[in-house]
C-alpha cells in the first residue's frame, strides 16, 4: 500500500506537533529550495524541483556547533561541560545522494577519536528518502556506485508514482513507526537515472600517476577559491575549532579557501588554487577511498550548481585524459 | 500589566560612546574635574582619533549589548592629526545609510563633536542620549518582538540588460593577440558562461559572449598563479572596465600588462528600483528580512571570492588575533560579515551584481551595494570606476562633507 501526500504531510505534522525536530526541503524563494528545518508541515517541499541547494549533513553535522563552554575567573578556567543531548529529528525527502552521504561519513567520525557530536545526532536522525524520479547534466550518482534510489543511509525509500502517492520501502527498524503501515511488497520500475560518466578506478589510477601534472593548471584554474561546493556538499565534513565568548566552537571549513592550509610561518604548502582543486579531488577520490574504502563523492552534482564558474568534480573528472 | 510596567521602570540603558582621546575624552574629563553630574549609562572608549574609529564598532557596540552608540570626536579643524575627523564624517556619511537599509534603530546611533572645553556639551549629549534610549526601551540587537516573522518582499523585476554584443570582434581580436604573441593568455567566457583561458589563437573559437556570460573576469587578475602566465588579454563587458579602472587608481594591477577586448554595452545608470522597493518597509521589518535573509548564510564567501574588489590577502573576516568579526555562521556573525564586506565596497563597487547571483542561499546583496552606490552618486557626484583615473571616494574628504547628522 502506497503513502499519499496528505499521508505523509500528517506524519510530518504529528512529528512536529511532539516537539521535535522536522528537516526537508523547502522553498525558500522562487528557483531556490534548500533542506531547512521546518516549523510546519505544510511548507516540505515534495516536486517541482530536482534536489536542494544544500546537503541533510548539517542535520548531524551543523555548521556552527559549540563544544563546550567555560567561564574563566581570574587565573582559573572551569569548565561547563553540558551533557549534549541532541533533538530528535526526522529527515524527510531526502534525495538518496544526501542519506548516503552519512554511512561514509561514519568511519572518519570513528576513526581514532569517537565524535560525540556526530555519533549522538546521527543515532537520533531519521531519513525518509525520496527515490529520484529525474535527473539533470550535473548528476552521476551512478558513477559513484549509487543509483536514484539507492537506499544506502536511509531509513526508509519513498519513489512518487505521480499520482500525489508514493510507495514505500522500510529499510531499517527505525523507520517502523513511521512507515510500517504504507510498506509496498511490489516496487514500482526505476528510472535508468543518469548515464555513467566515469570509472572511479580510471579516476584513482589517474590522480595517483599525475600529483605534479599541467593538467591541474588547464580547468581548475578557474576556481575562485570559495567555500560554495565543501558547503553545499554532502560528504564534505572539515572543520575549523575556535575559541569565542567563552565557547569552544567548531565551524564549517574548506580546503579551497588559501587560509585552509595557512601557516602560522606564513608559508602556504597549497599555495595556488589549482593546488587547491588537486587536493579537493584527490581527497574524494583517492586519499579517503585508501583509508576508508570509500569514494567521497555521492554525485549529487550540488558542487558545479552552486559553483559561481560552473567548476564541480564532474567537470574536473570529464576533463582528466584518462580511460 | 504591572510586571510590565515595573520592567520598563528599571531598565537602564547602556550607552557605548567612542571618543577621541583628544577632544570628547578630555571633554568628558573637564566634565569631570567641574562636578558636572551625568547619568552613569555611558561607557566610554577612548580611540586616538575618529578617523580610527572602525565602522564595525558600531555593530559591535549592539551585539555586546549597548543600546544606543555615541561616536564622538573633535570639531572640524580641531583635529590633532589634522584630518582624521574629516575622514571620519565622510565615513559615516556613506555607513548610515547602509545601516539604513539595514534597518537599524537610527534613533540608537549618534555622532558629536565634544571639544576638550565642552564639558558642559559632554553632559548634555549623555544625559539626553540616556534619556532619549530610556524611552525607547532596549535594542535587542537581532532579536525582534513577536516571533520577529520576515515580511514577504519580492523585488521588482530588473531593468533589461542590453542584448550582448562584440562576440565575433571579440573572437578575432583574441586570436590575433595570441597569434601575434601579444598576450599569453586570453580570459573570457565558454558557451555557458564559464571563465575560460585561451592560450593558443585557435582557442579563441571557442570563446563566447552571450546572455550567461557575466561573471567579473577581473577577478582573476590579482591572482598569482594567473598573473604567472605573462600578459593578459581580458574580454571586458562595462562592468569589468570599471572594476579596472577601481583596481588600477587603487595600485592593484598594471594595467600596461592588460589588454582589454571590450565586449557589450553598458546598461547606463544604476537601478534603484529594488533598492527603493526595499525602503519602503519599516525599519524594523527590513531588519527582520534581512535576519530571514542571512540566517542561511552559510560563509561559503562566494560572494568574497567572485568580487574583484575583494583582494585582501588575508580578509578581515580571516582575523583572529584578535578578532574583528566573528567567522561562525551564526546570526550575529553573519551580519557583521555582511556589513563588513558591504562597507568595504563604499565608493568601490561596481555594480556587476555578481556577489548576488553568486550566492547558494539566494541573498539579495546588491541591495547593500545599491545603497552605497546610491549614497556615493546623491552625496559625492561618484560613481565607482566610471572614470579612469579618478581618486578614491574613501582615502579623502572635503571641507564642505555633510555633516547634517552630526550634533
Amino acid at each position: 500500500m502506497s503513502i499519499s501526500a496528505q499521508d505523509l504531510l500528517r506524519i510530518a505534522a504529528d512529528w512536529i506537533a511532539q516537539g521535535k525536530q522536522l528537516i526537508g526541503p523547502k522553498r525558500v524563494k522562487p528557483g531556490l529550495v534548500l533542506y531547512a528545518r521546518l516549523k510546519d508541515a505544510s511548507e516540505l517541499a515534495l516536486d517541482g524541483f530536482l534536489r536542494p541547494a544544500n546537503s541533510i549533513k548539517e542535520a548531524v553535522f551543523p555548521r556552527h556547533e559549540v563544544l563546550y563552554r567555560y567561564r574563566v575567573t581570574g587565573g582559573a578556567v572551569e569548565l561547563l561541560d553540558e551533557e549534549f543531548a541532541p533533538a530528535e529529528t526526522l529527515v524527510l525527502a531526502a534525495r538518496p545522494c544526501d542519506a548516503a552521504a552519512l554511512p561514509i561519513l561514519d568511519p572518519l567520525f570513528n576513526w581514532d577519536y569517537r565524535d560525540e557530536f556526530w555519533n549522538r545526532r546521527r543515532a537520533a536522525t531519521t531519513i525518509i528518502a525520496l527515490a529520484c524520479h529525474t535527473h539533470d547534466e550535473h548528476c552521476f550518482c551512478t558513477s559513484v556506485g549509487l543509483a536514484p534510489d539507492a537506499t544506502r543511509g536511509a531509513d526508509a525509500l519513498l519513489y512518487p508514482l505521480g499520482d500525489a502517492h508514493f510507495a514505500v520501502r522500510q529499510v531499517t527498524a527505525k523507520s517502523e513507526p513511521l512507515v510500517a503501515g504504507y510498506r509496498d511488497e511490489d516496487w514500482p520500475a526505476m528510472p535508468a537515472g543518469p548515464p555513467v560518466k566515469f570509472d572511479p578506478t580510471d579516476v584513482q589510477a589517474f590522480l595517483e600517476a599525475n600529483f605534479d601534472s599541467p593538467f591541474w593548471n588547464g580547468v581548475p584554474l578557474r576556481c575562485l577559491g570559495c567555500g560554495a561546493c565543501a558547503y553545499h556538499c554532502p560528504t564534505c565534513h572539515c572543520f575549523d575549532i575556535i575559541d569565542e565568548k567563552n565557547a569552544r566552537v567548531r565551524n564549517w571549513d574548506a580546503c579551497q579557501f588559501a587560509l585552509f592550509t595557512l601557516h602560522a610561518s606564513g608559508h602556504n604548502p597549497r599555495s595556488t588554487q589549482p593546488e587547491r582543486q588537486r587536493q579537493r579531488l584527490q581527497h574524494k577520490f583517492r586519499i579517503y577511498r585508501e583509508k576508508f574504502g570509500e569514494i567521497l563523492c555521492t554525485g549529487c552534482g550540488n558542487c558545479t550548481r552552486n559553483c559561481p564558474v560552473d567548476l564541480g568534480v564532474l567537470n574536473v573528472l570529464e576533463a582528466m585524459p584518462h580511460g | 500589566m504591572s510586571a510590565e510596567k515595573h520592567e520598563r521602570h528599571a531598565f537602564e540603558p547602556k550607552i557605548v560612546a567612542y571618543v577621541c582621546n583628544w577632544c570628547t575624552y578630555l571633554g568628558a574629563d573637564l566634565a569631570g574635574t567641574n562636578r558636572l553630574e551625568y547619568p552613569p549609562n555611558v561607557r566610554l572608549i577612548r580611540l586616538p582619533c575618529t578617523g580610527r574609529i572602525d565602522f564595525n564598532l558600531i555593530v559591535k557596540g549592539f551585539e555586546i549589548g549597548a543600546d544606543a552608540v555615541l561616536v564622538s570626536g573633535c570639531h572640524p579643524g580641531d583635529c590633532h592629526y589634522t584630518a582624521g575627523n574629516y575622514h571620519a564624517r565622510r565615513r559615516w556619511m556613506l555607513f548610515r545609510p547602509l545601516l539604513e537599509t539595514l534597518g537599524f534603530d537610527m534613533r540608537r546611533i549618534h555622532f558629536t563633536w565634544i571639544s576638550a572645553a565642552e564639558g558642559r556639551k559632554f553632559q548634555q549629549v549623555i544625559t539626553e542620549i540616556t534619556e532619549a534610549t530610556r524611552a525607547l526601551g532596549p535594542a535587542g540587537y537581532l532579536s525582534l518582538p513577536n516571533g520577529g516573522k520576515a515580511p514577504a518582499w519580492t523585488p521588482p523585476p530588473p531593468a533589461l540588460k542590453p542584448e550582448p554584443s562584440g562576440e565575433e570582434q571579440m573572437r578575432s581580436a583574441a586570436a590575433q593577440l595570441l597569434s601575434s604573441g601579444a598576450v599569453s593568455v586570453v580570459i573570457g567566457y565558454d558557451s555557458h558562461g564559464a571563465p575560460s583561458f585561451a592560450r593558443r589563437a585557435e582557442d579563441a573559437e571557442r570563446l563566447c559572449f552571450n546572455q550567461q556570460c557575466t561573471a567579473n573576469l577581473a577577478v582573476y587578475l590579482k591572482r598569482k598563479e594567473i598573473r604567472a602566465l605573462g600578459r593578459i588579454g581580458l574580454v571586458a563587458a562595462p562592468a569589468i572596465l570599471r572594476a579596472l579602472n577601481v583596481l588600477e587608481t587603487e595600485s592593484q594591477i598594471d594595467r600596461e600588462q592588460i589588454v582589454e577586448i571590450p565586449v557589450g554595452q553598458s546598461s547606463g545608470d544604476p537601478d534603484f528600483a529594488a533598492l527603493d522597493s526595499f525602503l519602503r518597509l519599516a525599519p524594523e521589518e527590513r531588519m527582520a528580512w534581512w535576519m530571514a535573509e542571512f540566517e542561511r548564510c552559510v560563509r561559503c564567501y562566494a560572494c568574497r571570492a567572485v568580487c574583484p574588489m575583494c583582494y585582501c590577502e588575508r580578509c578581515i573576516a580571516e582575523k583572529n588575533r584578535p578578532q574583528a568579526i566573528s567567522p561562525s555562521a551564526t546570526l550575529e556573525g553573519n551580519f557583521a560579515w555582511h556589513i563588513a564586506r558591504a562597507f568595504h565596497q563604499a565608493g568601490r563597487c561596481v555594480g556587476c551584481g555578481e556577489c548576488t547571483r553568486a550566492c547558494p542561499a539566494g541573498i539579495n546583496l546588491s541591495l547593500l551595494n545599491a545603497t552605497l552606490a546610491r549614497a556615493a552618486m546623491q552625496q559625492f557626484h561618484y560613481r565607482a570606476g566610471a572614470e579612469r583615473g579618478a581618486e578614491p571616494l574613501i582615502g579623502r574628504y572635503s571641507l564642505n562633507d555633510k555633516e547634517d547628522f552630526i550634533r
